[in-house]
């Protein structure tokens, strides 16, 4: 026991980022545990304290490779670093010579802190097309929404106290932060705030753990946010609730919201949302009259062909009941000496051609994609159909085969691809199809730095071992292919002079910053009211066209949408399909989380995967009854586009007509289709539309199936189409 | 040390398991790496925590999520049936202890323990909650309570898990905080 070292750290294992205390025994992890000074205050989750298994899986990729094969064949050969990426970018090179800029797409997968790099990257390269992903149905809708009504992105929920105030009233809408604090908040936070909160209402279809602490529940039926918070916003309007001195001083276009609130009186939303018209109104008088709120939302929002406006009908609540920028309510936080992390990636947007940018493919229908990405539907429906002018992907971390609407679509897209780069730390699906594939280290095995969520903390990620093989960190593996694709960009002589860059503004080296751990600005450092200030504006406002909260948003008006929020009904359900309803008659929702599983992750590891070997989806003992299934029983969900089996789970907390399916689940024990078909959630999804206008997002969440019963012997093999 | 008991809240829990995680990776309890992966991996498991379907009446929702493990019973039925002496009392936390050299592995303890706390490795030996004694003795939370996002475990002497409960007791029917 001679050589004991206690390291402290930031998990990596969901993108919340809670600090961590590595123990390291002679060069071997031996313990995790939350660090109880950090931002997060000891507490972690099993995800995070499963790493130790991850990190010594044997599974993980320890070496390049390249394709020996056809694609997806499964035949490898190993090769050295640099010809691996001679191979990626002398192929960049190519294309860009040969087609543009815009025939290369670089992206990612869930955002572990490396977003600025794959930015940066796509910008320095100059594409246009910079990244295809899920980031249109995950965060970036409610983000461009933030901005059209705010002019920033985003407001946080104020949980903390530093003005002197806790939230009175919580929503927690369509969100479990309780099991994923990782698009803002964080769970530790959310329950100290509750403690001194005098309502929380619950927004969801299901009865989530937190049900129990709401005092209020509305149980919404998926797809229909932005009908819920027009109808409360009608409520709060015509009762005169609203707070009328941030109304008159601070926001553009309130008469108009007025009058589009006027085609949601709550007995129409019960009947779009199935929510009872009083407990609308009684939601809407608690918001407004209890203040200050704030409301905690979450991804379902975004998966929607109707996301802009659910985030959009979200924020303008916050807005006319006042709850921004006040001491518990809804909050843009300042950042750290070292300024946003973000920067690193954005501050070579110029680099971009504006007639690039305007190629960028389906940026013509959809304007507020995820900063001048393209749209990826778009592009896989043309890669599939051959004339698609994207040609290569590099991609790091994330699986599409997982997380996009239409799996079989996908692959046949991603099959399309002139050349596919994938960096991950396992021989993940979208490996099997690659060109070239390039080994990740584990954040155990990394440095690097972590811009926490909210923005008012940055911290360090401290290297506790080596990683396996010739794995590389993801800020080698980046700089490393920016250096020689795009040089001017990439300037410094190593990876620590490129942590150093990024920290520069707060005057501090990387080793010096590893050693201090973070840079905060919470609690005094944090000031309320900015809009009162010259934060933004100077003399007082918000950074929008009309300098105030745009609840008519100018930007959206310009771009030829709809400048008010509306409601748009899912794609498919009863009222807009309801031909369809009659050979699928329930309600099908993809967005049942699981606590320990992040998308595809960590059910390879024996400790998760003990808690739960399979799939489940949530039926309603009466509906279960019905179709004569029965707890545990393998059961088959079916929607126009295919099905899927998982295992029953009786759930008494949802509507009969719900079923919730469990997202992502990948059989890492299996290869091939069977590794990826057999219970994944968006085998059923749809990728044809109808998108949503502005952020062109899909409706993965309110959909239409049918069940039943796995006979024995129909788990039939499956293949790809 | 006091004496020492636990406090697992089925109001604030929140099914998220994150306890089990923290226990095995405590103790390092098997199922280990496979290459391939196992598809269904068995291994100690010392707290197990249950979801109860919900009921629900008009906007109350009654859903608790009840975490079971060893409650170290000061009257262990489990000490008294062993045949080989193999599950002692720590003197001063009175944390129920196994020594598994002695355990002969007849399974008795899980005839009688009224929580189905006993768990056995792979040689069929008892393994149960331990409190994480060695953490205790060195003033730390044990692993499961520094863990839990929901602040829902809590390990004390009874006298202060007792006054706790009274707390939460006075806030829930005078609706303030006790001073």
């Amino acid at each position: 026991m001679g050589d004991k070292q206690f390291i402290k750290s930031v998990c990596k294992a969901c993108h919340g980022g809670c600090g961590v205390i590595i123990t390291v025994e002679n060069g071997v992890v031996t313990y995790l545990e939350g660090d109880p000074e950090s931002i997060t205050r000891g507490t972690m989750c099993a995800k995070g304290l499963a790493s130790i298994q991850h990190i010594n899986h044997p599974d993980r990729l320890k070496y390049p490779f390249k394709r020996a094969g056809e694609r997806g064949e499964g035949k490898w050969e190993r090769v050295s670093w640099d010809e691996a990426l001679e191979t990626i970018t002398g192929k960049m090179k190519e294309l860009i010579e040969k087609h543009g800029p815009n025939a290369i797409c670089n992206s990612q997968g869930t955002g572990r802190g490396y977003n600025r790099y794959t930015v940066r990257l796509g910008n320095s390269i100059g594409t246009g097309n910079r990244g295809i992903g899920s980031s249109h149905i995950c965060y970036f809708p409610r983000l461009r929404a933030f901005e059209a009504t705010f002019g920033f992105n985003r407001l946080y929920c104020d949980y903390h106290g530093w003005g002197g105030e806790y939230p009175k009233t919580q929503i927690s809408w369509g969100k479990q932060i309780e099991y994923s604090s990782s698009d803002g908040e964080m769970a530790v936070w959310f329950f100290e705030a509750l403690k001194h909160a005098k309502n929380l209402i619950l927004v969801d279809p299901r009865a989530t753990s937190i049900a129990n602490k709401a005092n209020l529940w509305l149980q919404i039926r998926p797809g229909t946010d932005a009908a819920l918070a027009l109808g409360m916003m009608n409520v709060i309007i015509n009762e005169n609730l609203h707070d009328r001195e941030f109304v008159a001083n601070w926001t553009h276009g309130f008469d108009k919201l007025k009058e589009r609130v006027q085609e949601y009186p709550p007995a129409k939303v019960e009947e779009i949302t199935w929510i009872p018209k009083e407990k609308i109104v009684k939601a809407a008088r608690m918001f407004a009259i209890d203040t200050p709120g704030v409301i905690q939302t979450g991804e379902s929002l975004d998966a929607s062909n109707n996301s802009t406006s659910n985030g959009r009908s979200i924020m303008c609540l916050m807005a006319i009941t006042g709850n921004v920028e006040r001491p518990g309510s809804m909050m843009n936080w300042i950042h750290p000496a070292c300024g946003p992390m973000a920067a690193f990636g954005f501050e070579i947007f110029d680099n971009i051609k504006p007639e690039n940018i305007e190629k960028a493919i389906g940026s013509d229908k959809h304007r507020f994609l995820d900063y001048g990405r393209c749209h990826t539907e778009t592009v896989l429906r043309q890669l599939r159909e051959g004339n698609c002018d994207l040609k290569m992907l590099h991609q790091h971390g994330g699986n599409f085969l997982f997380s996009l609407a239409n799996t079989q679509n996908v692959r046949k897209a991603l099959l399309n691809l002139e050349f596919l780069s994938v960096a991950d730390q396992f021989m993940s699906a979208m490996c099997e199809i690659a060109d070239v594939v390039l080994p990740v280290a584990h954040w155990l095995e990394e440095e690097d730095l972590w811009n926490t969520h909210p923005g008012f903390c940055t911290r360090a990620v401290n290297k506790a071992i080596d990683p396996p093989g010739e794995a590389w960190t993801t800020p080698k593996i980046y700089f490393e292919i920016g250096r020689r694709v795009a040089p001017k960009f990439w300037p410094w002589n190593s990876v620590e002079e490129m942590l150093d860059y990024q920290l520069r503004k707060a005057d501090i080296t990387w080793k010096e910053f590893s050693k201090l751990g973070h840079l905060s600005t919470t609690g005094k450092d944090q000031k309320y009211y900015k809009h009162k200030t010259d934060y933004w504006v100077k003399g007082g406002g918000f950074p929008t066209a009309t300098g105030k909260v745009e609840l008519y948003s100018t930007a959206l008006e310009k771009a030829g949408y709809d400048p008010l929020p509306s409601h748009i009904e899912p794609g498919e359900s009863y009222y807009s399909t309801p031909e369809v309803a009659k050979e699928y008659p329930l309600l099908l929702s993809t967005g049942g989380r699981i606590p320990y599983h992040f998308h595809t992750q960590y059910t390879n590891l024996p400790w998760i995967r003990e808690l739960q070997p399979y799939p489940l989806v949530q039926i309603h003992p009466d509906t279960a009854k019905e179709y004569g299934i029965e707890e545990g029983d393998w059961v088959w969900i079916e929607t126009k586009r295919g099905r899927i089996r998982q295992k029953a789970k009786m759930f008494s907390g949802m509507d009969p007509r719900l079923v919730v399916v469990q997202a992502s689940f990948c059989y890492w024990e299996k290869q091939g289709p069977e590794r990826v078909l057999p219970s994944n959630a968006n085998v059923l999804t749809s990728d044809d539309g109808p998108f949503d206008g502005p952020a062109g997002s899909v409706n993965m969440r309110a959909l239409l199936c049918k069940i039943y019963k796995m006979e024995e012997g129909d788990d039939t093999q499956v293949s790809f189409s | 040390m006091t004496r020492k008991s636990v406090f697992r809240d089925p109001a604030q829990c929140m099914n998220c398991k994150t306890c089990i995680i923290a226990c095995k990776l405590k103790h390092m309890f098997p199922p280990h790496n496979t290459t391939g992966a196992a598809a269904d991996p068995k291994g100690v498991n010392l707290i197990q925590v249950y979801h109860v379907d919900p009921e629900i009446s008009g906007d109350n929702v009654h859903q608790p999520f009840v975490s079971i493990a060893c409650m170290h019973c000061e009257d262990a039925p489990c000490i008294k049936v062993c045949p080989s002496s193999a599950i002692l009392k720590d003197s001063e936390t009175h944390i129920t202890l196994v020594d598994q050299e002695r355990c002969i592995g007849c399974k008795a303890c899980l005839w009688v323990c009224p929580y189905g706390a006993p768990s056995f490795n792979e040689d069929g030996k008892l393994v149960l909650c331990d409190l994480c004694i060695d953490r205790l003795r060195e003033g730390k939370k044990t692993a499961c309570e520094a863990a839990c996002p929901a602040s829902a475990i809590y390990v004390a002497s009874p006298e202060e898990i007792s006054e706790l409960r009274a707390r939460k007791a006075v806030e829930r029917i005078a609706g303030g905080k006790m001073e």
